[in-house]
Order: C-alpha cells, then sequence, then structure tokens
C-alpha cells in the first residue's frame, strides 16, 4: 500500500503570537514552527499501518523554507521519503488554493490511501483534507481516529459527539481526515534523524504544478480574543458546592 | 635490637629435580592463568576505542593513582574497618612484591636478598609486620563474609573463602620460616609450601572477583575523571550503548575490575526500595556478556544480561559510583544504555513519550504553556534580563511553571533586593534538556541546549543563577557538547556568600537538612546550604547525610515517569528526614522539595499528625527579612 500523509507546519503550541502590522496574519519572526498536531496523528496512523502491512509513507508539505524542519522531522519518525511544495503564500491562499496544490503532488504519486489532520492548529478551516478528496473525485471520510486494513478496503472508527464512535467501511483509494489522539505518538530520535539524511526529499514549485490560482475567499483581519474572565459563587455546604461544581464542569466548561 | 630476632630460614641449596620441578609448576601456572586471563584482555583491547581520551594531563592519573591505589583513601573512608584491613592485605601484597621475586629466585641460587644482610634483614622484619597484619586482617574480611555476611556481598562465594585461606597460608608460610633454623628440613617444606600457595594463587586470579588485583589500578588510574560525565557520542553511527561493538574499552576494563563488593547498592535508591535495578548486577551484567558475546557482537545489550526495565529505575543520583572503589563509571554506563534504548526508539513508555513530546513542541518539561510563565514574570515584577544586571536569574521549568518552586524564586527574589543584588530573567527559556540527557535523548537534548546557549549568547549572560542543581549541572557541565554556556552557581553559594548580611531569624527551629544528588555528590556543595539553614533554626544530620546522602526519587527524568514497583523512593527518605524530630526540613531543590511534599501528604495524613515543614534554603533565608 502507498500512502500520502499531507502535513502542515504550524507556530508552536505556546509561541508567543503577535499580529502582523498588516491585521491580516501574525509575526512570523522570532516563532518557533512545529507540526500540526492532527496530522502527526495522521502520519502516526501511516507509520502504523507501514509495520503491519508494509507500506510506502510520503509525506507531502506545502509552504516556505522553514518548513523543510518539520518534513524532516516526518522522515526521521519513518516516513520514506517527502516533496516539499515550496510556496512562500501558504497563508494568502485559501483552503481551496492549497487543497489545488497538495492534490496536483497527491495526484502523480497515485496512493492507495491518503491520510491528513482534521484541521489545522492555527487557522482551523477543518476543509483542506475533504477539498483534496473532492480535487482527486476519491472517497472521504472525516475525523477519523483508528484505521484498518480489510481485503476490501478499509475500516475505519470515527468519532461522533458526546463520546460516541461510527465505524465505517470505504474501498480504496480513498482520503480521511485525523482526529487527534486516537493513537500514542511516537518521538523522534537521533537515529531517525541520521538515517532521514539519506531519504529523498524533492521539491517542487506552485508554479511547475500548475496549481497557482487566485483565492476565492480573502482573510481581511485576524484579531486577539477579547479577555473574559466571569467568577461564579457556589453556594451550599461544601459538599453541595462541590457536587454543583461538578455539575457545572460537565455541563458548562464540559472538562469532565 | 636486631641481633636477637631470628633470622627467615632459606633452603640453602636446592636440586636440578626441585628446580626442574618448580620451573615446571611455575610454567602451568602462568599458563593456566594466561588462558584465562589472555581472552579477557584481548577482549579489553579489541573493545572500541574510548573517543577523545587522552593521557595528558597526567597529574590527576598519578594523584587518583597514588591517593586511591596506593593510599586506598576511597576503599578507607566510605567503610572504615573493612577499608583498613582490605588496606592491610593490599599493603603486604605491595611489600611482598620483592619478597616473592626473592623466594622464586632462591630455587636457582640467584636470591637477592640475604636474610642474614642488614638490608636483607630489615626489610625481610617490615614484610614480616605486614604479613602479621595481613593474616589478622584477612581473617577478619573472612570472618565478614562467612559469618557476618552483609547483604551487599551477595550469595556466599566459595572462591573467595579459598582466596582467603591462600593469602593466609602464604602469610603463615612466610612467618613461620623465621622460627626454623636455616638449613632444616622444616625449612624446605615452608619453602615449598609458600610456592604451592602462591602458584595455586596466580591462576585463581583472572577466575574470580580477584582480577581486580590485576586491573583496578589501571581503570584508576585510566578514568576519564570527573563525575557522572555522560562522553560526547561520535560520528553518524554513534547512538550510545547499543550493542557490543558500542562498549569501548574503558567500560570493559571496567567490567572486569568490578570486585562484587556490592558497595554501589548501599545507598542505591532503586536497590534499597525494591526494584530490580542493581547497579552491581548492571556492570556484572555486562561482563556476562562480554563473555559470551564478546566486543564485535550485534547482540543488543538490553537482553539477555541487562535489562530495559533495570536502566530505567535508575535515579542517576550517583551514590554508586560515588562509591565504587575500583573506578567503574556506573552513570555513564547506565545513561548510555538509556541512550542506545532512546535514540534508536527502542524504549517505549506512555510517560517518558509524553515527556519527549511535550519538550519537542513546547518549552518545558511539565508540558504548561510559555504563556504561564510570563504571567509569573508579570505578576512578580521580575525585570527581564537585559545584559546589564549582575546575574541572569534562570527559573527553571519548576521555577517558572511548578507553584511550589514558584515560591522558592520569589523568597530568592525578596532576598536578592534586600541584598540589592541586580538580576533579570529571560523572556524565554526552554528547559536546560536535564531530564531527556539523563533518560537518553540526544537529539532532543541537543536542540534544547543550543536553543539555550543560542539565547543566552544574544542576551550577553555572564553569570547565571538557579534554585535548581539539575538546571546548574546540566548549564555548567552538559551543555559543553554544544558551546560555551556562562558561568552558573546555585542559590546556596550565592547565599551562603552573603550570609552574614542577612538577619537571622528570632524564633530558631530543629532544621534537618536533605542534600540534593545534583548539588551535593554532582557538585561537592555541602557546607553552604547548611550555613543557609542555620540562619532559621539549628541543623541536624539526617542518618544519611552529606556525600552519603539518600536520593529523593526525582532524578534522572524519573520524576516524569511512574514509580510502579515496591516501596516509592521518596517516602522512604521522608519517613528517615520526619524520624529525625526535626520540625522543618530544609531542601535546596525544587524536585526534592516536591518529591517530600507528596510523600509528606501521603504518610501524614493517614496518620493525622503534623508533618515536619518543608522550607527550601531560600525560603529560610527569606525568614529573617523585615516584611
Amino acid at each position: 500500500m502507498k500512502i500520502a500523509v499531507a502535513i502542515k507546519q504550524v507556530p508552536e503550541r505556546d509561541a508567543p503570537v503577535r499580529i502582523a502590522p498588516s491585521a491580516n496574519w501574525i509575526e512570523e519572526r522570532e516563532l518557533q514552527w512545529a507540526m500540526n498536531e492532527p496530522d502527526a496523528y495522521a502520519l502516526e496512523e501511516a507509520l502504523l499501518l507501514k509495520e503491519q502491512a508494509g507500506s510506502e509513507v510520503i509525506v507531502v508539505s506545502a509552504g516556505p523554507e522553514r518548513v523543510g524542519s518539520t518534513i524532516r522531522e516526518a522522515l526521521a519518525k519513518g516516513a520514506d521519503r517527502a516533496i516539499h511544495i515550496l510556496c512562500d503564500d501558504l497563508n494568502g491562499r485559501d483552503a481551496l488554493g492549497v487543497a489545488r496544490l497538495l492534490a496536483a503532488v497527491i495526484k502523480q504519486e497515485n496512493p492507495d490511501l491518503v491520510l491528513t489532520g482534521l484541521q489545522s492548529e492555527d487557522v482551523g478551516l477543518g476543509q483542506t483534507g475533504v477539498i483534496v478528496a473532492e480535487l482527486l473525485g476519491l472517497p472521504h471520510a472525516t475525523m477519523i481516529l483508528r484505521v484498518e486494513k480489510t481485503d476490501a478496503g478499509l475500516r475505519v472508527k470515527r468519532e461522533l459527539e458526546e463520546g460516541w464512535f461510527q465505524s465505517i467501511e470505504l474501498p480504496t483509494p480513498a482520503v480521511l481526515t485525523m482526529q487527534s489522539g486516537g493513537n500514542k505518538l511516537r518521538y523522534a530520535t537521533l537515529m531517525g534523524i541520521k538515517r532521514a539524511k539519506t531519504k529523498e526529499l524533492r521539491t517542487v514549485t506552485a508554479a511547475e504544478l500548475g496549481a497557482d490560482s487566485a483565492p476565492t475567499v480573502v482573510l481581511e483581519q485576524i484579531a486577539a480574543p477579547k479577555k473574559q474572565k466571569s467568577t461564579q459563587m457556589l453556594p451550599g455546604s461544601a459538599k453541595e458546592a462541590a457536587a454543583a461544581l461538578v455539575e457545572k464542569l460537565k455541563t458548562e466548561a464540559r472538562v469532565l | 635490637m636486631i641481633i636477637l630476632l631470628p633470622n627467615l630460614a632459606e633452603p640453602q641449596h636446592f636440586s636440578t629435580f626441585e628446580s626442574g620441578l618448580f620451573a615446571a609448576l611455575a610454567a602451568a601456572s602462568i599458563w593456566a592463568f594466561w588462558r584465562r586471563f589472555g581472552p579477557i584482555f584481548s577482549k579489553i583491547l579489541q573493545s572500541k576505542k574510548d573517543p577523545g581520551f587522552q593521557l595528558f594531563p597526567i597529574g590527576r592519573r598519578v594523584r587518583d593513582f597514588v591517593w586511591e591505589v596506593m593510599c586506598q583513601a576511597k576503599v578507607i573512608r566510605e567503610r572504615p574497618l573493612v577499608g583498613v584491613a582490605h588496606a592491610l592485605v593490599f599493603w603486604a601484597f605491595c611489600a611482598f612484591a620483592l619478597v616473592t621475586l626473592n623466594h622464586c629466585a632462591t630455587i636457582f641460587g640467584l636470591g637477592f636478598l640475604d636474610p642474614a644482610g642488614r638490608f636483607g634483614r630489615v626489610f625481610f622484619y617490615v614484610a614480616a609486620l605486614f604479613a602479621a597484619a595481613c593474616a589478622v586482617a584477612i581473617f577478619g574480611l573472612f570472618l565478614r563474609r562467612f559469618v557476618a555476611r552483609p547483604k551487599w556481598l551477595g550469595a556466599v562465594s566459595w572462591e573467595s573463602g579459598l582466596i582467603a585461606l591462600l593469602i593466609f597460608a602464604l602469610m603463615v608460610t612466610y612467618l613461620a620460616a623465621f622460627f626454623v633454623p636455616g638449613a632444616s628440613t622444616a625449612a624446605r617444606l615452608l619453602w615449598w609450601a609458600h610456592t604451592i600457595t602462591l602458584l595455586a594463587f596466580l591462576p585463581l586470579i583472572p577466575h574470580t572477583k580477584h582480577l581486580h588485583l590485576i586491573l583496578s589500578p589501571f581503570t584508576i588510574f585510566l578514568s576519564r575523571g570527573g563525575f557522572a560525565e555522560i562522553p560526547p557520542l561520535v560520528g553518524d553511527e554513534d547512538f550510545g550503548l547499543v550493542t557490543g561493538k558500542d562498549l569501548t574499552q574503558l567500560i570493559s576494563l571496567q567490567t572486569y575490575s568490578c570486585v562484587e563488593c556490592g558497595r554501589c547498592m548501599e545507598d542505591c535508591p532503586a536497590n534499597n526500595t525494591g526494584k530490580l535495578l542493581n547497579p552491581k548486577e548492571i556492570v556484572l551484567g555486562l561482563r556476562g556478556y562480554l563473555n559470551e558475546y564478546g566486543p564485535h557482537s550485534e547482540e543488543p545489550l538490553l537482553s539477555k544480561y541487562n535489562s530495559q526495565e533495570a536502566a530505567f529505575e535508575c535515579t542517576t543520583c550517583g551514590a554508586c559510583e560515588f562509591q565504587c572503589p575500583v573506578g567503574i563509571e556506573h552513570v555513564p554506563i547506565i545513561v548510555g544504555l538509556r541512550r542506545g534504548a532512546v535514540n534508536t526508539g527502542a524504549w517505549q513508555d506512555d510517560q517518558g513519550a509524553k515527556l519527549f513530546l511535550a519538550l519537542e513542541r513546547g518549552s518545558n518539561a511539565l508540558g504548561m504553556s510559555a504563556a504561564e510563565r510570563d504571567k509569573f514574570i508579570e505578576k512578580n515584577a521580575l525585570p527581564l534580563f537585559d545584559g546589564t544586571q549582575e546575574y541572569c536569574l534562570w527559573l527553571g521549568c519548576m521555577g517558572a511553571y511548578d507553584p511550589r518552586g514558584r515560591e522558592i524564586v520569589v523568597a530568592l527574589v525578596r532576598v536578592m533586593r534586600f541584598l540589592g543584588a541586580s538580576f533579570g530573567v529571560m523572556r524565554k527559556e526552554r528547559c536546560t534538556g536535564d531530564p531527556v540527557r539523563r533518560l537518553g535523548n540526544d537529539l532532543l537534548f541537543q536542540q534544547l541546549a543550543e536553543a539555550n546557549l543560542e539565547a543566552l549568547a544574544q542576551s550577553e549572560t555572564k553569570k547565571i543563577i538557579s534554585i535548581c542543581p539539575h538546571c546548574v549541572r546540566t548549564i555548567q557541565e552538559d551543555w559543553k557538547a554544544y558551546g560555551t554556556p556562562p558561568e552558573v552557581e546555585h542559590h546556596s553559594e550565592f547565599l551562603a556568600r552573603y550570609a552574614s548580611q542577612l538577619p537571622p531569624v528570632r524564633d530558631r527551629e530543629k532544621i534537618v537538612f536533605h542534600d540534593p544528588c545534583y548539588l551535593g555528590r554532582y557538585r561537592g556543595v555541602y557546607e553552604e546550604p547548611r550555613k543557609v539553614a542555620a540562619l532559621a533554626g539549628d541543623v541536624v544530620e539526617a542518618p544519611r547525610s552529606h556525600e552519603r546522602s539518600f536520593c529523593c526519587g526525582a532524578g534522572g527524568g524519573l520524576v516524569f515517569l511512574g514509580e510502579e514497583k515496591g516501596e516509592r523512593v521518596s517516602h522512604v527518605r521522608a519517613e528517615e528526614l520526619a524520624a529525625t524530630g526535626a520540625s522543618v526540613v530544609g531542601t535546596a531543590c525544587p524536585f526534592c522539595n516536591t518529591m517530600f511534599r507528596d510523600a509528606f501528604a501521603d504518610a501524614f495524613a493517614a496518620k493525622g499528625e503534623g508533618a515536619p515543614e518543608l522550607m527550601d534554603i531560600a525560603q529560610l533565608a527569606a525568614r529573617g527579612l523585615p516584611e
């Protein structure tokens, strides 16, 4: 089986994000970058399938030079080769524009399975993977926690609301967008990084792919969320207050 | 006076048959010795060369050799009574070198020490004194091994009994020769008894742990120096200790030098709380591996002879290495085995992976958002370091994110402000890499060390002060692999320097100070924190203190893993500290602090009693400050 994994590089989770003077994007200087977490789970699922069934895992990522570090991380963790779509205007593209880049490269590879995260941690549109499926004319499923290879194709576990799951069977080739948390991520190793140096990393440009297009959706402005603090005092005895707190944590904060 | 004493009796003439017999026996003895020692010797030589090994400067080596081998200082210091007994045996052996050479030479008529001559007489008497002391000492050691039987020595070893007997016989046959006439049959019989004992002793050496007799002087002389120093990885194929091919000459030499005395187990936190890890067995495991597979094998080191579980139970407290009398460096070996497992991805541990991912994707080992650190800095109005202040106050993960660690930082800041010391904190800090360094993740450690070194160089930091002995050690020693770190000191050193300027506390308490491993054994700082603690009360000592301090259980990255087996290390130590009756437990490491806090909460909540107060020395120093 040949698996393509589409990965995005996003600002590191606890990086101090500041809005750029243009007001339609963040200040990228001094930021540290990391692999988009749902994409890391997509890669992990691909690597597990590779370990079980001996697949080839190809990583595809679009973005400027700096994306190379995330691609090397993916190779270090076990991907076989990578394609870097070099473009400096990634954040100027809408989801369709990015999906066109990815689809153009993936089409050349003709994989049996395309995996990507269900959304990115920076803009979080959640559309790119689905549009790629549409552009490739492949069936797709979203919010997938686990993928199983069957004789007919794939059986996948899909997350629904409120702790419900759905099991779906679909033929290959297919596109799946992965939810975080289905597996345990592996850590990058020194041996992986050293071995990654000898792996193939091909670079293509948007122009070479013929996938340039004017965006149909334009990001006009971004703003920091307004800080909100609301304190509630829970009346009654410690026991009653604790019960009320648990109820609120469950129903209002939804952290339990 | 000397005239009145009897002379050593030596047979005057030997027959050709006797000389021939001696030559044949000696040849057989040497052959039996070499048949065993030869392969060991070649295994050591054929092991990988130690990268970066340099014989010079040789001064340190000579000093270590004289102090640890000739003077037996470490052997005696750590176990005085047994140590002196051992030293007497060792010194007798040294004195006997010339006696034995002369003894063997006499059979060919080549004896060079005349029992009646002036030098010969004096020398033989001196040797006799050593022989008498040695006979008593070896008898005492025999009683210890077979009657007292401390658990460190493991199962009863009959070969040790045999060796003791042979040594005793060697001494007795020598001493007895003073009391028989020179040309008598008795003198001849004693000569032969002494000779046969000697020739039986020689081949036993490489077959038993008495191999240390030959190897350990070299092990100590050739040691890399420093304490618990982790060697650099060299080249693209070095991932730590993965297979036999990764064992270096010094490691092989060390494994064969082990004398199995078990001192390494004495204060080992893992071994004392029912874990699988036994530092002695780690070393003997490598010896077993070398014996079976040899230094060119591709068989994994963590399989038949050593287990991954044991390797990852080490807190890197260094109690083993600190005590080892034959120069074995346990910590680099154990960390080396971990490196081999982590750098190749063989180690799979949920909590370990969680720590690694937290540091791959974020800045701190606790997995918190860096914004939390910014909030703490803002709330306490900590100035940012801009290159003009004297100290860069390194917060560390515990100081920046842990509520208790923050209290320590705040207390230190109060004292620094009182003293008028100028300081600032980094705008952004990453974990120094201590836990991943000790867990063997070299990739992550390099990334963290390089990012921090670059940030510190940009801010032109000259001097760092930190509340965490782990940060201090990692910055000062481990970062060296990737650059030149700034000068760094632990807050106990700073506070002790200014202790006379700090107002002492009125209501004095009884304080027991717990020596953190990374401050004591690793840095040699023992008195400074006590001097600071003494500002707030009378310092008493725990049963295990100073260099024999018992670990809190947090080091080596273990605070981030689950402690699954046996008793909890922190609980054992916390109870020991509480049992001193002190009202305050003084600490100097945020990790010790957090470990004991949990232990006290567990132990004393169950009993319904009040636990001793847990205070960092910075908090004790701040107690006397005006509000």
